[in-house]
């Protein structure tokens, strides 16, 4: 039945495509319409060569939706993909665990078979059964369960023989654990929502559902957490939190063993880790291959990892709970922690999240896209963040290592290790060859930039013409609204150049280079020869202090300009020489000295090579020509406060703000000047009015904190890491 | 600080100047301790850049301290700038194993994001 309204019900939700009145739909047709991988993952061979079995004459829409493609493909070819679904998804084992007690565990080919049997049986109705033995049943349930998240229609309670045989454990277990489940699949739902799925499911499983609430019964740690997350609007302090979540989880967790046992218990020894990794390597060889490439190369260096450490002989080593501990991680926490660390660098697929999260993400079914993407708009809504509380994107790969270093701190190797990082005593192998790997890390997660994250639940989706709402919200400086609708107008049309400029222009004066970065370059792939998204993109990594990368772009300005592209010499400019790009600009600018352009170039090149005084005297003669140019003003403000002189800067940024009373870029500059000056109080001011204006300033909120505490304002630091922006702004009027 | 590729570079340039403004000699006299910091591009320890951040006479310099510095840090270039503008927890980071630290953990632990001037946004 719930597979059945997996068909239906999405038609009926999307009568007439993207211009549905359902926002999901809409937002899932948009992103598809500009996904080209989506597209030619269904072309591939591996996908199309199955026969079909189906009669079904309505696969469109559902292949719209990424994760219910798979679902309807497990249909589709119930021998084809029987076997990868009895292997499948963690949230497939997340069904199987629930296996009641006593039950003995069905081999793979008898699993097969099960699942053979229900999908033949069922025919068209696709009602699991529910006789036969409970694990069956229950799993049948917890499917039809499960459907539903992708289906986007509401579970419907299922008729289930009295005797499942379900002990207070089991119960207790399936309680917890969908609670769980309902959010990730659910997530887009309200909670009043969810809670009505979870007690249907539990309804139908004759469970006692007296302790209802987000979380239940023995996790209320977890829960305090789950709802701090959810009224934080982003991240959340790595200090204090991280300290505070670090005690409740200890108290939780007061024997370091706990969490690996429970972790275990959970999942069997093998448990969902090696599935999930087993799934990996098959969706690696099926249709997603190529996307799922640097998945598994991830995993290979964990396996690499942990197979160094086993060679090493040392019985005390071999027995070591590090070593118990990284084996389990690299057979699976790691690889998920791998996933999010990787944000977006590839497109990689990972099973779970295929199975009921896709429908937000635009072109990459990653799940680490998906993380981050939660984590910018509402706060956390995924599971990592039911055991941290560091929000920070920076911060995302410590998680676990947190967890890891707090619950063996009573161990041997602990010591050990921290000795490793002390002194220079690091000459045991592993712990290079942790730190090696730690260091991986890091570069990956330095490579996630450049992916472009939407806003959720975006209001202007939909909208006739979000292009026109989008530049005039621009020029009313409306800089956040502005955002949504460019947002929507590249979702519509991902090749207009001119929206995804238009969108790394207002990032940038919300001072959020990142995203600025992000959207230039997919304006930039639309048009790659355009001027101003060049010196864009120039500027912006100026900001992020990434020399090579701005002066490659700012070189290609000058290139690709029609007037003084014959300047340039005709060899390639992959790595251009400073001096020899300052030379050329300074060439244009004498073949053209009323261009204010080339000035502006020649200002950010200067601060490129840190010779401010002339970046200062090429910006001030762009403003004779340009004086109404309010970005002009905050760069030559910006210039003169790097080059310590934060009086004149002020001045600059007040004329960028008479001309742009919104510009939260100059708002945040000013706050730097006056934090550069000591001048910690008046910093704050200015700061809370940057992230009042534009609460996704991360920058502007890690400064603020760092004003609050060199001001002696502690009383506040809590205020500004819960993101309250009430209680700032009462307390911090400009 | 020239000729360097490091955007940690440009940051502690920066620190060199602002050392010179009242707010910065305030700094010196507040923290009055010497720290050297061994800055590579990817790697602990691989192709390291050594700077010292002398917050008693208030300079930056290239190259290692002549003599014993209050505390040594190691780190990658991202690790630092993470560290210097407050994304980075340097506990935190020191847990990680992105931060070796060799020297005094008093003075270790005065090197916080507060030390550091903030580079402005064109």
């Amino acid at each position: 039945m719930a597979l059945r309204h997996l068909v239906t019900g999405q038609n009926n939700c999307t009568p007439d495509g993207a211009s549905s009145s359902n926002p999901l739909n809409a937002l899932a047709n948009a992103f598809l319409g500009q996904s080209s991988k989506a597209q030619s993952i269904k072309e591939l061979p591996g996908s199309v060569s199955v026969p079909s079995t189906s009669d079904f004459s309505t696969p469109a829409p559902i292949s719209n939706i990424p994760g219910a493609e798979n679902e309807f493909k497990q249909d589709q070819r119930p021998l084809a993909r029987g076997a990868d679904f009895i292997r499948g998804g963690p949230a497939n084992d997340w069904i199987e665990s629930f296996r009641p007690p006593g039950v003995p565990q069905l081999g793979v080919e008898a699993q097969f078979r099960d699942f053979e049997q229900i999908y033949n049986n069922t025919g068209t109705t696709f009602q699991p059964p529910l006789d036969g033995p409970p694990q069956r049943v229950l799993s049948g349930v917890l499917h039809s369960f499960l459907t539903s998240g992708p289906a986007g229609v509401p579970f419907q309670p299922l008729p289930v023989p009295a005797a499942l045989g379900l002990s207070e454990s089991d119960k207790q277990c399936i309680r917890d654990r969908s609670c769980i489940m309902a959010r990730h699949i659910f997530s887009d739902q309200p909670e009043e929502y969810i809670q009505a799925q979870v007690n249907t499911l539990l309804h139908s499983l004759d469970i006692d559902n007296r302790m209802r609430g987000p979380m239940h019964g023995h996790y209320p740690e977890l829960q305090e957490y789950w709802n701090q997350s959810q009224s934080s609007m982003g991240p959340a302090p790595m200090h204090n939190a991280a300290d505070k979540w670090i005690t409740e989880f200890d108290k939780q967790n007061n024997n370091p063993e706990n969490w690996a046992n429970s972790f275990e218990q959970q999942y069997g020894p093998n448990g969902w880790a090696s599935e999930f990794e087993q799934h990996q390597s098959q969706m690696a060889m099926g249709p997603m291959g190529g996307a799922n490439m640097g998945n598994l190369a991830a995993m290979e260096q964990s396996r690499m990892l942990a197979q160094t450490l086993a060679s090493n002989n040392d019985p005390k080593f071999q027995n070591s709970k590090f070593f118990q501990f990284v084996s389990k991680m690299s057979r699976g926490e790691l690889i998920i922690e791998d996933n999010q660390v990787k944000e977006g660098s590839a497109s990689q697929s990972s099973g779970w999240a295929d199975e009921f999260q896709t429908q937000y993400n635009a072109n990459a079914n990653s799940w680490a896209d998906q993380f981050e993407h939660e984590e910018l708009s509402h706060g956390a809504d995924k599971w990592v963040s039911e055991f941290s509380s560091q929000h920070n994107q920076g911060a995302l790969n410590e998680n676990w290592v947190d967890e890891f270093s707090k619950l063996n701190v009573t161990d041997e190797w602990a010591e050990e290790f921290s000795g490793g990082g002390f002194g220079e005593s690091s000459a045991d192998p592993w712990v290079d060859e942790f730190q090696e790997h730690m260091s991986s890390f890091k570069q990956s997660s330095g490579t996630s930039r450049g992916v472009y994250v939407f806003s959720e639940n975006n209001p202007y989706v939909g909208h006739p013409n979000p292009m026109q709402e989008g530049q005039e919200l621009f020029r009313k400086g409306l800089l956040s609204e502005a955002v949504l609708a460019l947002e929507a107008e590249v979702l519509k049309n991902p090749d207009n150049a001119e929206g995804w400029r238009l969108l790394g222009v207002t990032h940038a004066e919300n001072d959020d280079d990142q995203q600025a970065i992000a959207a230039m370059m997919r304006a930039l792939e639309a048009n790659p020869t355009n001027l101003e998204i060049l010196l864009a993109l120039g500027v912006s990594h100026t900001n992020e202090l990434e020399q090579g990368e701005a002066l490659r772009y700012l070189s290609r300005w000058l290139q690709n300009h029609p007037k003084y592209g014959g300047l340039v010499p005709p060899q390639s400019t992959d790595s251009p020489y400073g001096p020899d790009v300052v030379r050329l600009f300074n060439e244009a600018a004498q073949m053209s000295p009323e261009d204010a352009d080339v000035h502006i170039v020649l200002g950010v090149l200067y601060n490129l090579s840190r010779e401010y005084d002339k970046a200062i005297a090429s910006f001030k003669t762009a403003l004779q020509l340009k004086p109404q140019d309010y970005s002009l003003w905050n760069k030559l403000g910006a210039t003169q406060a790097n080059s310590i002189q934060s009086a004149d800067a002020i001045l600059a940024y007040q004329q960028a703000l008479d001309l742009k009373p919104n510009y939260v870029r100059a708002w945040a500059n000013m706050g730097i000047s006056y934090a550069n000056q000591g001048l910690y109080e008046d910093s704050i001011r200015y700061y809370v009015r940057a992230v009042a204006m534009n609460p996704k300033a991360d920058n502007a909120w890690q400064y603020l904190r760092i004003s609050l505490s060199n001001a002696s304002r502690a009383d506040m630091i809590a205020a500004c890491d819960a993101r309250n922006l009430d209680a700032l702004q009462k307390e911090f009027p400009l | 600080m020239d000729g360097s590729s490091l955007k940690s570079a440009q940051l502690l340039e920066l620190m060199r100047q602002h050392l010179a403004t009242d707010a910065g000699k305030e700094l010196t006299k507040k923290v009055g301790l010497v720290y050297q910091l061994n800055i590579a591009p990817k790697k602990i320890g691989v192709d390291e850049e050594i700077f010292v951040v002398d917050l008693k006479k208030g300079e930056v310099t290239k190259g290692p301290y002549q003599g014993k510095p209050d505390a040594t840090f190691s780190f990658t270039d991202n690790d630092f700038i993470g560290i210097a503008t407050g994304k980075t927890n340097p506990q935190i980071a020191f847990i990680r194993g992105a931060i070796k630290i060799k020297g005094s953990i008093n003075a270790a632990q005065k090197f916080t994001p507060d030390i550091f001037p903030k580079p402005a946004k064109l």
